[in-house]
């Protein structure tokens, strides 16, 4: 398991590579660093890491090339890329499709963490359960109902999509997009406040009148499903 | 003035036009050469033959003479010749094996003449005139069995200069097209250039002072005329792209300012006062909250520009409206929930076109919020997917209280907002966005007044089966 907390950053920028340590770092990760295409070679072969970042525009090579040339070496290791809006194009945008993710700049750490930590998670092995239980609230992926403490609620179809990605994210945060990303299978950042109204009427079918609420905000990102304790 | 004229005239000699010209006049005027050249020479090579054959003539009829009867028969008949009202002038000599005359109309053999056959060229004996003017005679000479010698020969200066004439006319002819070719192509490259630097002229003007100028027209309606108007349109629309660009830096610049000023404002008051940590919780919250909110603004301009550069155009598939209306009814039903909004979606079984779907969906939700925000409290939202005559179209209806048709045309403008307070949330790029999205997919959108409210369409083609 400690291996698998191990990432590797590629990024030429000395300043931005520091703030991408010192996150990754506070959040328990163990960070190594390449500074160019060339040295992300050599390391990604070399170490077995959870996560590759790896940033788009390099000195050397380009970021898309680097993790290409990674995969022919059979290094498996999910890879976020980082890149700025202007250089998202189709080759960035199919990441999504495969087990890889991008992120565009400027992006908070807390949504490279959350992005960090699904794919990170995606290398374990999923668990095939058909019910899954977070503190009293149990849902039924075959039925496709929720419930807690035995008490039914009624969700629509997209609601419990919503709920049922949360549920597999537990006590991690899910940002905005990777919501829209995960339940829509939209690949852009709203610009609206669209997403908190919707996990908004979600939280008070799931939250209202409980023991305890299930869906905390995150201030800024997104949301994070955690029972109490 | 003469300081203009000379600079004019520096630059019509160094215009392209005028070397184009010159070259034309080069090859013109090889073509001209050779032609005239060919006739001056086949003119004076018939004209000699003609003599020559004369002579030739002449010199055999005396030479039969000369075989049936000797020298007095030749003689005799010279002065038959001579005697002939007509004669041409011809010039007769027999003389003996030792050049002595024996008869004819020169008194001696002409001394430089040392051919025994053939044809030969002297200047005749003439006491008046000195050794150049005297006249030029082309002569046959030929020697019989007993070695006298005959010579019939002609003055051909008539011909030398009739030669001469024809010669000088095709160089002066020559010469005359050469000039008159240059003065004209003086003039034609000396109007254009003038057109041209008038327009030059205006160009610089422009480049000091600004856009209100404008190239002159001559009312002449050629080819400089038109050139000259579709400059001036062009001015026209950048003159119009300025302004919206000042527009929307002015907009930008107030919509950063609000923002900032918020932060700084704040920030500044928790620098002087107490640190108290759950005051400094809030403020920092508030403060990311503004930057997101900046940011955001960023991304949305690079997102409209990008799409506007056309650049995704590689992610089009043939999308069905009908399912992208409706999950953006699915997404917005819980926002219109929450502002006692019915939101209600009227669709085909399936309107096709092709597009990209995250870009369609991002400007029917935009249309969709706006019409939550801006139409009646309590009101009624309707989103169609229909087929049209043939063509796919989406419309969002609302019974708010619509927009004056006066700013139909301002409405999709980068920051543009109706209220022209800018304290309102949202950053006024929605509708910029819808256009871009809009133009990518050659989508023409119409508002309409829904009485009461905006109905906005949004006519895409026809996929192609």
């Amino acid at each position: 398991m400690i291996a698998h907390r191990r990432i590797l950053v590629v990024e030429d920028d000395p300043d931005t590579a520091d703030q991408l340590i010192d996150s990754l770092t506070s959040s328990g990760y163990r960070v190594d660093l390449a500074a160019s295409g060339t040295e992300a070679l050599t390391r990604g072969v070399a170490g077995d890491y959870a996560v590759i970042t790896i940033d788009r525009m390099l000195p050397d090579i380009d970021g898309i090339s680097v993790m290409r040339q990674l995969r022919d070496d059979g290094v498996v290791a999910p890879v976020l890329i980082i890149s700025a809006l202007g250089e998202v194009d189709d080759r960035v945008r199919g990441l999504r499709a495969g087990g890889d993710d991008y992120l565009v700049k400027p992006f908070s750490f807390v949504e490279l963490l959350a992005r960090v930590e699904a794919l990170g998670r995606r290398s374990e092995t999923i668990v095939k359960e058909t019910i899954l239980h977070v503190g009293d609230l149990a849902i039924d992926l075959v039925s496709r109902t929720a419930s807690r403490r035995g008490k039914h609620i009624v969700l629509f179809p997209r609601e419990f999509q919503l709920l049922e990605y949360l549920v597999r994210n537990e006590g991690c945060i899910v940002s905005r997009a990777m919501l829209l990303q995960h339940v829509w299978d939209l690949h852009f950042d709203p610009s609206t406040n669209i997403i908190d109204v919707y996990v908004g009427r979600v939280r008070r079918k799931v939250d209202d009148q409980q023991a305890y609420p299930l869906i905390h905000t995150v201030r800024g990102v997104g949301y994070c499903l955690r029972a109490p304790g | 003035m003469s300081g203009t004229v000379s600079v004019l005239l520096a630059k019509t000699l160094t215009s392209s036009t005028f070397k184009l010209a010159l070259i034309a006049i080069g090859t013109f005027g090889v073509i001209v050469s050779v032609i005239f050249s060919y006739v001056y020479l086949s003119t004076s090579a018939y004209v000699r033959g003609r003599s020559d054959r004369a002579i030739m003539l002449e010199y055999s009829s005396l030479q039969g003479a000369y075989e049936r009867s000797g020298r007095e028969g030749l003689l005799a008949l010279t002065q038959q010749r001579m005697a002939d009202s007509s004669f041409s002038g011809d010039m007769y000599v027999l003389a003996d094996p030792s050049l002595a005359v024996l008869g004819g109309n020169l008194k001696v053999w002409p001394p430089t003449v040392t051919e025994t056959s053939g044809w030969t060229e002297f200047r005749a004996a003439h006491r008046l005139l000195n050794e150049t003017n005297r006249p030029l005679i082309r002569a046959m000479v030929g020697t019989f069995p007993s070695g006298d010698r005959l010579l019939v020969g002609r003055d051909i200066s008539d011909l030398d200069s009739f030669t001469d004439l024809i010669k000088a006319a095709v160089i002066s002819g020559v010469a005359l097209i050469f000039v008159l070719a240059g003065v004209a192509s003086i003039l034609v490259t000396r109007r254009t250039v003038g057109r041209i630097e008038s327009i030059n002229a205006t160009s610089r003007a422009i480049m000091l002072s600004g856009l209100d100028k404008r190239i002159p027209l001559r009312g002449s309606n050629d080819e400089w005329d038109r050139v000259a108007e579709n400059l001036n349109l062009m001015l026209d629309r950048i003159e119009t792209l300025m302004g919206e660009i000042k527009q929307v830096s002015d907009n930008v610049a107030h919509d950063l300012r609000t923002p900032l000023t918020r932060m700084r404002g704040r920030l500044e008051k928790a620098y002087h006062g107490q640190r108290v940590a759950k005051d400094d919780q809030w403020l920092i919250g508030e403060t990311i909250g503004d930057l997101d909110a900046v940011l955001r603004m960023f991304l949305s301009i690079t997102r409209i520009a990008q799409i506007e550069s056309q650049a995704r155009k590689d992610g089009f598939r043939n999308v069905d409206l009908v399912d992208i209306a409706s999950e953006v009814v699915e997404l917005y039903d819980a926002a219109a929930e929450q502002d006692g909004t019915r939101l209600t979606v009227i669709a085909d079984r399936e309107v096709l076109a092709t597009g990209d779907r995250d870009l369609i969906f991002d400007a029917i939700a935009n249309l969709v919020d706006n019409a939550i925000k801006h139409g009646r409290a309590e009101g009624q939202v309707v989103v169609a997917a229909e087929n049209v005559d043939g063509k796919p179209v989406v419309s969002i209806a609302d019974d708010g209280p619509g927009i004056p048709t006066e700013e139909y045309e301002h409405v999709f403008k980068r920051f543009y907002r109706l209220e022209h307070s800018r304290y309102t949330p949202g950053n006024g790029l929605g509708l910029s966005l819808v256009a871009a999205v809009a133009r990518l997919h050659g989508v023409k959108i119409d508002l309409l007044d829904n009485s009461p409210g905006l109905k906005v369409k949004l006519w895409f083609s026809a996929i192609v089966r």
